[in-house]
C-alpha cells in the first residue's frame, strides 16, 4: 500500500515548558485503507490530526521536531491551504462550523473554494447528501446535533481530497447513520482513498478498519491483535443499578405535540414515567429526543396536550422556578453553556445540596486534582463530566441527560455509567437519558422508548435496547 | 433543490436601494416632511408589491413604535409637531431602508461579490457578519436557558449577569470563531487570490430593474408633489 501521510520521529509540545505530547512518534496512513487511531482522552489524537493537515504549526504554534509528509512531500513550510487541497478534515464541534443557511450552500462552500465547476458541485452535493441522508434544502439552523455532524462530514466528503481525516465523526450520530458513514468510508478506501478516523466509539469503527493504532505516552503503536483490542474497548458495560421504580408517577405525558415554525417535532405523544425509573430515549438524529427532554424540563411548552408532573406539587402548570430546576437536573449536549464559575470546585459547589455532597461529587468524578482549574480550560470530555457533576451536586430528583457520554474514552464511559448508576441507587432518582452509544445504553435503563417521527413507535425493557442496538445478535 | 428561496432582489442593487432610501429619506425628513412622507409611503408600497412583503411586515410595526416614541419625546420637549414628525420620519426611513437588506440571502450576496472578484476577506467577512445576528440570538437564548437550569438568579443582578451570562457568551463566541476560522481554512478558503467558482450565479432580473425604476419614480414624484 502506498503511504498517504506519515509522521517520522515526530516530537511535539504546545509550549517550551509543557510536556511532550508526542515523543519520537512514528505513524503512517496508507491509500486504500481505513486506519483507526484510538487512545484515551488527552493522549494526543487530535494533535496527530493537526500535524498531518498542517493546523500545527500554521495556526497552532508549538515546539515541533521530526518530519511529516503528505502524499510523499514534506509539509514543512507549506501553508495550510496547500495541505488541505490534499487532506480533507472533519473537525469536532460541528455546531460551530456551519456558516451557511442551507445544507446545499454549506456543502457548496468548500467546492466553490476549490474552484469546482457548478455542474460538478451540483453532482457532489447530491452524492454527499445521499451518503449522509441529508436534504439539500433543509435550513441549517433547524438541524439536530447529529444532523449538523452529518452535514460537516458531507461538506468534507464533497471536496474529494484523497486523504480524509475525521475527528470523532460518530460523536452525535445515531446507530444507522454511523453504520452508513462507515460503509461510505469503506467504499472510498476501496477506491483508493486514505481514511484516518479518530474515534472513541471503537465498537462502530473496528469492524471496518484495516489497521488500528493506539496512541499512548507520546508514541503511536500499531495493534497486532485487533480482535482482542476491539473486544477490550467494545464490551457492553454491565448494569450495576437496581430497579428503583416506586410505582408513583413522576410524569404523565398526555397527547403532547410540539411544533417550531409550523414543523411538528413531537406528535401526539403519550407516556407515563414512574419515579425511580431509568428511561432511555432511542431513535435517529432529529426524531425529537432532545425536544422531549426539553418538554419534560419545561424549557419548552407543548403546543398541544399536557405533561402532568408529580415532582414539585407547589409548582403551577407550565411554570418553572429555581426549586424546579433544583429538582429536575438538566445536562445539555454542549457543556459550555452550563459552566460559568471560575474553578472546578466552585462550579460543583454552586447550588449544591451541601458542601459535603459537592465534595463527594468532586471525588466520584475524579476532579480532586483539577479542582482549582478553570472549567473552560478542561478538555471536552472533562467539561462534559464536570457539567454532569455540577448538576448532580444539587441532588435532583429527576435527571435529564442529553448524550452524556460523547467524547468519553472507554474507561471514562465505564466510570461515568457506574457513577450515574451508583447515584441512582443511592438517591432513587428518575433518570432519563438520550444516548446512541450501545456500550452503555443497556446499563443506563430499565425501560426504553424508541422515538420515530416525533412519537413513541415502540417501548420495552433492556432486551428491547439490546435488540435495537444489535447486541442480541452479537450474543448469539 | 428548487424549494430554496431566492433573494428578493439582486444583492448589490438591494444594497444600493437601501443606501438611497436611507439618504433620501433622512435628507427629506430634515427639509420637507410632506415630501419625505410621500417618498417613504411610495417606497413601502413598492416593496410590498415586489416580493419584500415578509420583511415589510416584520419591520413596519417596530419602526413605527420607535418613531412614535422619539416623536413624542421631541414633541413633549416643546419643539413642536413638525420637528417631532421629522424625527419620527427619520426612524421610519431607517426601518424602510433595512427592508431590502433583510430580503437578501447572505450566500447570494457573497456569490454576487465573488463573481465581481471582490477580495475574499471582504466576502467572507460579510457572510459571517450577516449570519452573526441570528447566531448571537440563538446563543443568548441557550445561555439564558442554561442559567435557569443551573438555578442562577435574575440577569438584572450584575454579578450574575457577568458570571453566568457574559462569561459563557464570550467563551462560546470565542470558541465558535476559533473553530469556524479553522473549519473554513481546512475547507479551502484563503485570503489570497486563488480562483473560486460560483455554484449559483446571481444575475440581475427584469424585476430588479423595475424595482429600481419605481424607487426613482417615488423620489422624483415626492419632489414634484
Amino acid at each position: 500500500m502506498k503511504t498517504a501521510a506519515e509522521l517520522k520521529n515526530v516530537s511535539f509540545s504546545y509550549g517550551e515548558d509543557t510536556g511532550k505530547i508526542l515523543d519520537n512518534a512514528d505513524f503512517r496512513i496508507n491509500y486504500g485503507e481505513i486506519t483507526l487511531l484510538s487512545g484515551d482522552s488527552g493522549q494526543g489524537k487530535s494533535t496527530v490530526l493537526s500535524l498531518i493537515c498542517g493546523i500545527i504549526p500554521n495556526l497552532t504554534p508549538g515546539v515541533l521536531d521530526g518530519e511529516i509528509t503528505v502524499d510523499s512531500e514534506s509539509t514543512k513550510d507549506k501553508p495550510l491551504r496547500e495541505i488541505c487541497r490534499k487532506v480533507g478534515v472533519v473537525l469536532q464541534n460541528a455546531d460551530s462550523q456551519i456558516i451557511q443557511q442551507t445544507v446545499e450552500d454549506e456543502i457548496a462552500f468548500g467546492c466553490e473554494n476549490f474552484n469546482f465547476s457548478p455542474e460538478s458541485i451540483k453532482e457532489l452535493i447530491k452524492e454527499s447528501c445521499e451518503a449522509m441522508s441529508l436534504s439539500p434544502e433543509r435550513q441549517t439552523r433547524t438541524l439536530s446535533g447529529g444532523q449538523k455532524q452529518r452535514l460537516i462530514t458531507a461538506s468534507t466528503l464533497a471536496t474529494r481530497q484523497k486523504i480524509l481525516i475525521l475527528d470523532e465523526p460518530l460523536a452525535n450520530l445515531d446507530f444507522s447513520s454511523s453504520v452508513q458513514l462507515m460503509k461510505t468510508l469503506k467504499s472510498l478506501a476501496e477506491n483508493g482513498y486514505a481514511v484516518l478516523i479518530i474515534e472513541h466509539r471503537t465498537d462502530l469503527v473496528a469492524d471496518y478498519a484495516d489497521r488500528i493504532c493506539e496512541i499512548s505516552g507520546g508514541k503511536v503503536y500499531e495493534i497486532e491483535n485487533t480482535k482482542e483490542f476491539s473486544q477490550s474497548k467494545t464490551g457492553i458495560i454491565p448494569d450495576t443499578a437496581e430497579n428503583m421504580n416506586s410505582g408513583e408517577t413522576a410524569f404523565s405525558i398526555k397527547s403532547v405535540s410540539f411544533s417550531i415554525n409550523k414543523k411538528e417535532i413531537i406528535k401526539d405523544l403519550s407516556a407515563d414515567i414512574s419515579k425511580g425509573d431509568r428511561i432511555l430515549l432511542m431513535g435517529e438524529n432529529g426524531c425529537g429526543k432532545t425536544t422531549l427532554l426539553r418538554l419534560l424540563a419545561r424549557l419548552y411548552k407543548p403546543t398541544d396536550g399536557e405533561i402532568i408532573q408529580s415532582i414539585l406539587s407547589s409548582l403551577k402548570k407550565g411554570k418553572t422556578s429555581k426549586e424546579w430546576f433544583r429538582s429536575v437536573g438538566v445536562v445539555y449536549q454542549n457543556p459550555d453553556y452550563q459552566l460559568f464559575m471560575p474553578t472546578v470546585r466552585t462550579e460543583i459547589e454552586y447550588n449544591a445540596f451541601s458542601k459535603e455532597y459537592a465534595d463527594k461529587m468532586i471525588e466520584l468524578f475524579g476532579f480532586s486534582s483539577l479542582e482549582s482549574r478553570h472549567p473552560q480550560s478542561l478538555s471536552e470530555g472533562q467539561k462534559r463530566r464536570l457539567s454532569i457533576a455540577a448538576v448532580l451536586a444539587s441532588k435532583p430528583r429527576v435527571l435529564l441527560l442529553d448524550e452524556p457520554t460523547v467524547g468519553q474514552d472507554y474507561n471514562g464511559l465505564k466510570k461515568m455509567t457506574d457513577i450515574l448508576n451508583a447515584i441512582h441507587k443511592d438517591t432513587g432518582n428518575t433518570m432519563i437519558t438520550v444516548t446512541h452509544d450501545k456500550r452503555c445504553a443497556p446499563a443506563l435503563c430499565d425501560k426504553a422508548f424508541l422515538i420515530e417521527n416525533g412519537t413513541i413507535a415502540k417501548s420495552g425493557g433492556k432486551e428491547f435496547v439490546e435488540q435495537y442496538f444489535g447486541i442480541t445478535e452479537e450474543k448469539q | 433543490m428548487s424549494n430554496i428561496k431566492k433573494s428578493a432582489v439582486y444583492p448589490l442593487l438591494g444594497i444600493a436601494v437601501s443606501v438611497f432610501v436611507l439618504i433620501f429619506g433622512l435628507i427629506t425628513a430634515a427639509k420637507d416632511n410632506r415630501c419625505c412622507c410621500i417618498f417613504l409611503a411610495g417606497v413601502f408600497i413598492v416593496f410590498l408589491l415586489t416580493g419584500f412583503h415578509r420583511a415589510c411586515l416584520r419591520v413596519i410595526l417596530p419602526a413605527l413604535a420607535v418613531a412614535a416614541l422619539f416623536g413624542l419625546i421631541t414633541y413633549l420637549s416643546g419643539r413642536g409637531f413638525d420637528k417631532a414628525l421629522s424625527i419620527g420620519l427619520r426612524f421610519i426611513a431607517i426601518g424602510i431602508a433595512v427592508i431590502p437588506g433583510m430580503s437578501i440571502r447572505p450566500v447570494d450576496l457573497t456569490r454576487n461579490l465573488n463573481a465581481l472578484k471582490v477580495p475574499r476577506g471582504i466576502t467572507l467577512g460579510m457572510l459571517i457578519a450577516l449570519n452573526f445576528t441570528p447566531l448571537l440570538k440563538a446563543e443568548i437564548k441557550q445561555i439564558r436557558e442554561a442559567m435557569k437550569t443551573r438555578g442562577t438568579g435574575s440577569i438584572i443582578n450584575l454579578k450574575i449577569l457577568y458570571r453566568a451570562f457574559l462569561i459563557p457568551l464570550v467563551m462560546r463566541l470565542v470558541n465558535i470563531s476559533d473553530t469556524l476560522a479553522l473549519s473554513v481554512e481546512t475547507r479551502g478558503f484563503t485570503l489570497e487570490g486563488n480562483d473560486v467558482s460560483v455554484y449559483k450565479k446571481v444575475s440581475p432580473r427584469i424585476k430588479d430593474g423595475a424595482v429600481a425604476a419605481l424607487i426613482a419614480v417615488c423620489a422624483v414624484g415626492a419632489l414634484i408633489i
